[in-house]
């Protein structure tokens, strides 16, 4: 950083140095007429998958994830945005052990909050979705909590009690960032913060894990999650944008 | 740089965050939390059966199928309230669980050999369903017991039994907070 004040100070002073020069050149007479640049704006679907559930599922043996995610550019900073995805995740604690499976669907609007060069599409966004799932729990097994341990062990019950038909609703906040690594090929973060509408609850039981939402939690209705992302744009038609620059042009 | 610098800021917050919910306090089963309740027992006086009355040097054993001790749940003290853990392994049936247990009133006096004071074993039955709830992530199931029509608490009669009437106050034990049987003696 240090480096680089002494560099900006350098150049600075050359800067304050070129002005008397500059003003001095003024002194001639000048016309100013305009200029235009004509850029193409590519429009079109991109489309990508979650690399960040595929490299748990490798990894976490609790987990499967998969996700597809695309978006499709409305105006210069509107998108919309959505993701479809299935997960299958395991919770195992000391007392319970729950398996839930199901799909999921969340579409909503990216705003972008970046300003690009000419027809770069990189973004850092912010946006909100909708999202619905459709998912069941199985019970694998439980164990009864007792803090007196006088007569037996902990009971352990298998019971495979599965709860079927399930369904959640939910709003998320979305914040992230897309960057263009090579042409039309993007790589992106993003953190959602989520907050659960409605949800089907098991009798007897409750959602653990609901896909698309990730865990619940007991403290309330809000959810977390995050997305890393690689999506290919898929150019289907290009806008000629037009710039016009104001030119000095001398006689 | 400036962008570098938001990009820096992202993955800073995103790591934190996951280092924070990493760990949740709902993971851990808080001891406040209600889960596997014991059966509470008060001793009342059967001469004035609105007062508790104290059972002097009460000791009380488990006893499994064969009748054989499993050890000491409460061991030799004055008292007029015991709380005792019940037995269970499945959920519902249609046979009820019985948990038996011995208990010794005087039970110093059964260690000397001064033939004018003994202690005076009563055995009791207890007999219920158990019933699995689900309680939190944490905690996972707590099992009640209802004791319902067909359950509750039976003494075993022998020559001198110093445990003289019992009453069922709360057919369902679901918590510790209140008594579910009284015994009179």
């Amino acid at each position: 950083m240090k480096q680089q004040h002494r560099s900006l100070f350098i150049i600075s002073m050359i800067l304050v140095m070129l002005i008397p020069i500059a003003s001095l050149s003024q002194e001639q007479n000048k016309e100013t007429t305009s200029d235009t640049l004509i850029y193409k704006q590519k429009y079109g679907v991109r489309l990508g998958g979650d690399i960040g559930k595929i490299a748990r599922s490798l990894i976490d043996e609790n987990y499967t994830g998969f996700e597809i995610n695309g978006d499709y550019r409305l105006t210069k900073k509107l998108y919309i945005a959505g993701e479809l995805g299935t997960e299958e995740r395991s919770t195992i604690t000391d007392f319970i052990d729950v398996t839930a499976k199901g799909s999921y669907f969340k579409a909503g609007i990216d705003y972008n909050t970046y300003t690009n060069w000419l027809d770069m599409q990189n973004m850092i966004y912010t946006g909100f979705r909708v999202g619905v799932s459709s998912f069941n729990q199985q019970l694998n097994s439980f164990t009864i909590y007792n803090t007196n341990q006088y007569w037996n062990a902990p009971y352990t019950e298998n019971s495979n009690e599965e709860f079927n038909g399930l369904s959640a609703i939910w709003v998320e906040l979305i914040f992230g960032l897309k960057a263009e690594l090579f042409t039309n090929l993007y790589a992106g973060v993003n953190i959602q913060l989520k907050s659960m509408i409605s949800q089907d609850q098991p009798d007897g039981f409750e959602n653990l894990y609901v896909p698309g939402f990730n865990r619940t939690y007991d403290s309330g209705r809000f959810g977390i999650g995050f997305g890393y992302t690689v999506s290919y744009l898929i150019p289907i038609y290009k806008k000629d944008k037009k710039v016009v620059v104001e030119k000095e042009k001398e006689n | 740089m400036k962008r570098t610098s938001i990009i820096i800021s992202i993955l800073l917050t995103v790591i934190l965050s996951v280092v924070i919910l990493g760990c949740e306090r709902d993971d851990i089963c808080a001891e406040t939390t209600a889960t596997t309740p014991r059966l509470i027992i008060r001793f009342y006086d059967i001469n004035n059966q609105d007062e508790t009355k104290q059972v002097r040097q009460l000791e009380i054993d488990g006893l499994d199928d064969t009748g054989m001790s499993m050890g000491t749940v409460l061991s030799r003290t004055n008292t007029d309230s015991i709380a005792l853990p019940l037995r269970f392994a499945d959920e519902g049936g249609p046979e009820l669980t019985i948990t038996r247990f011995q208990m010794e009133k005087d039970a110093d006096f059964g260690d000397n050999e001064n033939p004018d004071n003994a202690s005076n074993i009563d055995i009791i039955e207890v007999s219920y369903t158990p019933e699995f709830i689900y309680v939190s992530r944490a905690c996972g199931y707590k099992s009640i017991f209802n004791m319902g029509t067909n359950g509750g608490i039976t003494r075993e009669n022998d020559d001198d039994n110093w445990i003289i009437n019992t009453e069922i106050l709360n057919e369902t034990i679901d918590n510790e907070t209140a008594a579910q049987i009284i015994i009179y003696h």
